[in-house]
C-alpha cells in the first residue's frame, strides 16, 4: 500500500484513471456503437466474417500508424510513410517476382532499405535541424523520384505466393493477420511504454531542453524513432503487397493521411509527450471500420476526405477540451485521498 | 530598441543570393532556348510563376506569425473545380467566379484561424485536416478532371496588358507592393512581433489572436487568387493538386529568406523564390533531365533551401552578436 502510493506520487501523474487509457476504449466502444448502428440501418452486415475482413484491412493501418505515433510522441511528423510503403511493396514485388526462395533475401533486403529512408529522415531531422514535416516531405518526393526512375513507372509485378497466402491463412481457425495484429499490438506498447528507450521518448517529446539537460541521447533518439517509422511503412507496404497480390507506386499513398488521423483519434498530443500505442491502434481500427462502413453506404472518394479530415479537427479539438475535463474529474478522485499533493518528501516519512 | 524594428522587415541574407541565383538561370535558361526570349516566352515563365508566387506569399504571412498552414493545396484544389464548373455558366462569369473563390478563401482561412488561433489547436494538424475536407469538396464538386474555364480568363489573365507588360507581373507587381504597405501597418508590425515572441506580444497589449485569425484569413485569399490564376492557365479544373505543390510553395519560402521558426522575412522574398523554383523547373526541362530526376532534384533543393536558410539565419544571429558585444 505504501508502495504502491509512492510509485503513485513519483510518477507524478496523481491521476486516478488514465486519460490516455480512456480514450482508446471510448474510440474503440465508438466503433462499436457505429457498427451497431451499421448493422441497424443493414441488416445482413455484420457476420463473423465481414468483421474478420475488416481487422484484416486494418492491419496495414496498424503497423504503419506505428512508427507515426512514435514520430509525433517527439512532437515530430513523418509524411513520407505512404511513399515508403510503396517502395517497399514495389522492391518486394520485384525482387520476389513470384518466387518462394526470394523471399529469404528479398525481406530483409526491403526491410533495410525502408530502415534507410527512416534514418536519413531522422538524421536531417536531428543533426540538421530541419523542420521534420519539410524533411519528410522532401524524403518521400525524393524516393518516390529514385523508384519511378528504377521502376521507369511500369508496376504491377507479382507477389511471392508465400506473402500472399500468409495474409489468407489460418493458425487454430484464426485468420493470421488478427494474430498479428494482437501480437503486434503487445510487443508495440511494450517497447513504446516498458522500455528505457520508449520513455526516453516520452521525455523528449515532452520537453527537449529538459530532456538534453538531463543528458538524454536526444538526437540517437529522434534518428532511432524514424527509422523505426520508416521499418513499420516498410513491414505495412509488404503486407499490403502480399495482400493485393501486386505492387504499384502510390498503393501506400491512402495510407499516410490516415496514419495521422489513427495517432490523432487515439488521444496522442500533437506537440509531442503524450500518447500511447494502445490509443492509436484504437483509431486505426476505429477508421478501418469507418471505412468499410463508407464503403458499404457507398460514398464517394470526395465524402470519405471530408470525414476523415472533420474527424482529425474533431479529434484535435476533443483533446485540447479533453485534458481540462479529465483533470478536473481527477482532481475530484484524487481530492479523497490523504496528502500525497505530489510532493516527495512527504511519502518518505 | 529601433534596432529590432529597423531589422524587422529585412529578410535573411539568402533572398539576395536567391535573387542572385534567380537571374543566373534565367540567363543560362534563355541561352539554352533562344526562343524563350520574347515578351511571349517572358509571359509564359511567369504564368507559370505566378501561381507559385501568390500562394507562398499567403503561406509566407502564416510562417511569419510561427504559425504552419498546409491547407493551401486544398484551397487550390477547390478553387481551381469552382472556376473550371461556373465561369462559364454564370452572366459575367469571371467575376463572378473571382468573387467565389475570394470568398471560399476567406472562409477556409477564417477556419484556419479560429481553429488555431481560438481554439488552440496546433496548426500543422488542423490545416492538414482542413487540406483533407477541402480536397474532399474538391472531389464533391468535380470528381475527375474536366470542366472549362471562361474564355475571358484564360486569354485576359495569361496575355499581356496592352501587349507590353504581362498581366502575370503586374498581379505580382501589385502583390509586392500591397505587401510593403501591409507591412507598415499595425496589423503588419503585429505579425512580426507575434512570430518573433508570442507571450512577449501578448504581454505587451497585442491581440494575438484577432492578428492570427486576420493572417490566416489573408492567406486563405492569397491561395483562393492561386487557384483561380492556376484556372486561367490551365482552363480546366482538376480536384487533384499534386502535393510536391505543398514543398514547391514551403521551398519558395524558405530560399526567399523567410525564417520557418517565424518572425523574420518576407513576401518580396516568397516571389523571388517562386519565380527561382519555376525556373528551375523550366531549365531543367530545357536541359532534357527525365521527370523521376526532377522528383529527387526537388527533395534535394527543398533541403538545401533550408539548411542554407538555417545557416544564414545562424550567420546573421552571430554577427548580431558580434555587433551588440562591440
Amino acid at each position: 500500500m505504501e508502495m504502491n502510493d509512492e510509485a503513485r506520487s513519483t510518477s507524478g501523474g496523481m491521476t486516478a484513471l488514465k486519460p490516455e487509457t480512456v480514450t482508446a476504449v471510448l474510440v474503440l466502444l465508438s466503433a462499436v456503437v457505429m457498427m451497431l448502428a451499421m448493422k441497424l440501418v443493414n441488416p445482413t452486415f455484420g457476420s463473423v466474417e465481414q468483421l474478420a475482413a475488416i481487422l484484416t484491412t486494418s492491419i496495414f493501418l496498424v503497423v504503419a500508424s506505428y512508427g507515426q505515433g512514435l514520430v509525433i510522441l517527439l512532437g515530430g511528423i513523418d509524411l513520407s510513410i505512404g511513399v515508403v510503403m510503396s517502395i517497399s511493396g514495389m522492391m518486394i514485388a520485384g525482387l520476389t517476382n513470384g518466387s518462394n526462395e526470394a523471399l529469404f533475401w528479398a525481406l530483409p533486403i526491403t526491410l533495410v532499405t525502408c530502415l534507410a529512408v527512416g534514418l536519413i529522415s531522422g538524421l536531417g531531422v536531428a543533426l540538421l535541424k530541419i523542420p521534420p514535416f519539410i524533411m519528410t516531405l522532401a524524403m518521400g518526393t525524393t524516393f518516390f523520384g529514385v523508384a519511378l526512375g528504377v521502376t521507369a513507372g511500369s508496376s504491377q509485378r507479382t507477389v511471392a505466393p508465400m506473402l500472399q497466402s500468409l495474409m489468407s491463412a489460418r493458425l487454430a481457425g484464426i485468420p493470421f493477420p488478427i494474430l498479428f495484429i494482437l501480437c503486434f499490438l503487445i510487443a508495440g506498447s511494450l517497447l513504446q511504454s516498458r522500455t528505457a528507450a520508449g520513455r526516453k521518448l516520452y521525455a523528449i517529446g515532452s520537453s527537449m531542453v529538459a530532456a538534453r539537460i538531463v543528458g538524454l541521447p536526444v538526437a540517437t533518439i529522434t534518428v532511432a524513432a524514424y527509422a523505426v517509422s520508416g521499418l513499420g511503412a516498410g513491414l505495412a507496404g509488404i503486407l499490403l503487397a502480399g495482400y493485393s497480390s501486386s505492387a504499384t507506386l502510390d498503393m501506400g499513398d491512402p495510407f499516410l493521411m490516415p496514419t495521422i488521423a489513427a495517432v490523432v483519434i487515439g488521444g496522442a498530443c500533437v506537440t509531442g509527450g503524450r500518447g500511447i500505442y494502445f490509443g492509436t491502434f484504437a483509431g486505426a481500427i476505429f477508421l478501418s471500420v469507418l471505412s468499410t462502413i463508407i464503403t458499404m453506404l457507398s460514398l464517394s472518394q470526395g465524402w470519405r476526405n471530408i470525414i476523415q479530415g472533420g474527424i482529425i479537427v474533431i479529434a484535435l479539438i476533443l483533446q485540447t477540451k479533453q485534458w481540462y475535463l479529465f483533470s478536473m474529474v481527477n482532481r475530484q478522485l484524487t481530492r479523497k485521498r490523504p496528502i500525497y499533493t505530489g510532493q516527495p518528501q512527504n511519502s518518505e516519512t | 530598441m529601433s534596432q529590432p524594428i529597423r531589422d524587422r522587415g529585412r529578410p535573411l541574407p539568402s533572398s539576395a543570393f536567391a535573387g542572385l541565383l534567380c537571374l543566373a538561370m534565367y540567363a543560362v535558361y534563355f541561352f539554352k532556348t533562344p526562343s524563350a526570349f520574347s515578351l511571349t516566352g517572358v509571359t509564359d515563365l511567369l504564368n507559370n510563376t505566378v501561381v507559385l508566387a501568390l500562394a507562398a506569399s499567403g503561406l509566407t504571412l502564416v510562417i511569419l506569425a510561427a504559425e504552419l498552414d498546409l491547407s493551401s493545396v486544398g484551397v487550390i484544389a477547390v478553387t481551381n473545380v469552382v472556376v473550371a464548373t461556373i465561369s462559364t455558366k454564370l452572366p459575367a462569369g469571371a467575376f463572378l467566379s473571382l468573387l467565389a473563390v475570394c470568398l471560399l478563401g476567406c472562409l477556409a482561412g477564417l477556419l484556419n484561424g479560429w481553429l488555431v488561433a481560438f481554439l488552440g489547436l496546433q496548426s500543422l494538424a488542423c490545416t492538414l485536416g482542413t487540406m483533407i475536407v477541402c480536397e474532399g469538396m474538391a472531389l464533391l464538386i468535380l470528381d475527375a478532371p474536366g470542366g472549362e474555364v471562361d474564355a475571358f480568363i484564360m486569354n485576359r489573365l495569361t496575355d499581356t496588358f496592352f501587349a507590353v507588360i504581362p498581366v502575370a507581373l503586374l498581379i505580382m507587381g501589385l502583390v509586392v507592393v500591397l505587401w510593403l504597405l501591409f507591412r507598415q501597418t499595425r496589423i503588419g508590425i503585429a505579425i512580426y512581433a507575434i512570430g518573433a515572441d508570442p507571450v512577449a506580444s501578448r504581454l505587451s497589449g497585442l491581440d494575438v489572436r484577432w492578428t492570427k485569425l486576420i493572417v490566416f484569413t489573408l492567406a486563405g485569399i492569397a491561395y483562393a487568387l492561386a487557384g483561380y490564376m492556376l484556372s486561367a492557365q490551365t482552363g480546366t479544373g482538376d480536384p487533384r493538386v499534386s502535393n510536391s505543390f505543398l514543398l514547391y510553395a514551403f521551398a519558395a519560402v524558405a530560399i526567399g529568406g523567410t525564417a520557418l521558426g517565424g518572425g523574420r522575412g518576407g513576401v518580396v522574398g516568397s516571389v523571388i523564390g517562386a519565380a527561382l523554383l519555376t525556373v528551375m523547373q523550366k531549365l531543367l526541362f530545357a536541359l532534357g533531365v527525365a521527370e523521376f530526376y526532377t522528383n529527387i532534384f526537388n527533395g534535394v533543393v527543398m533541403v538545401a533551401a533550408i539548411l542554407f536558410g538555417n545557416l544564414s539565419a545562424f550567420v546573421a544571429l552571430h554577427q548580431r552578436v558580434r555587433m551588440a558585444a562591440r
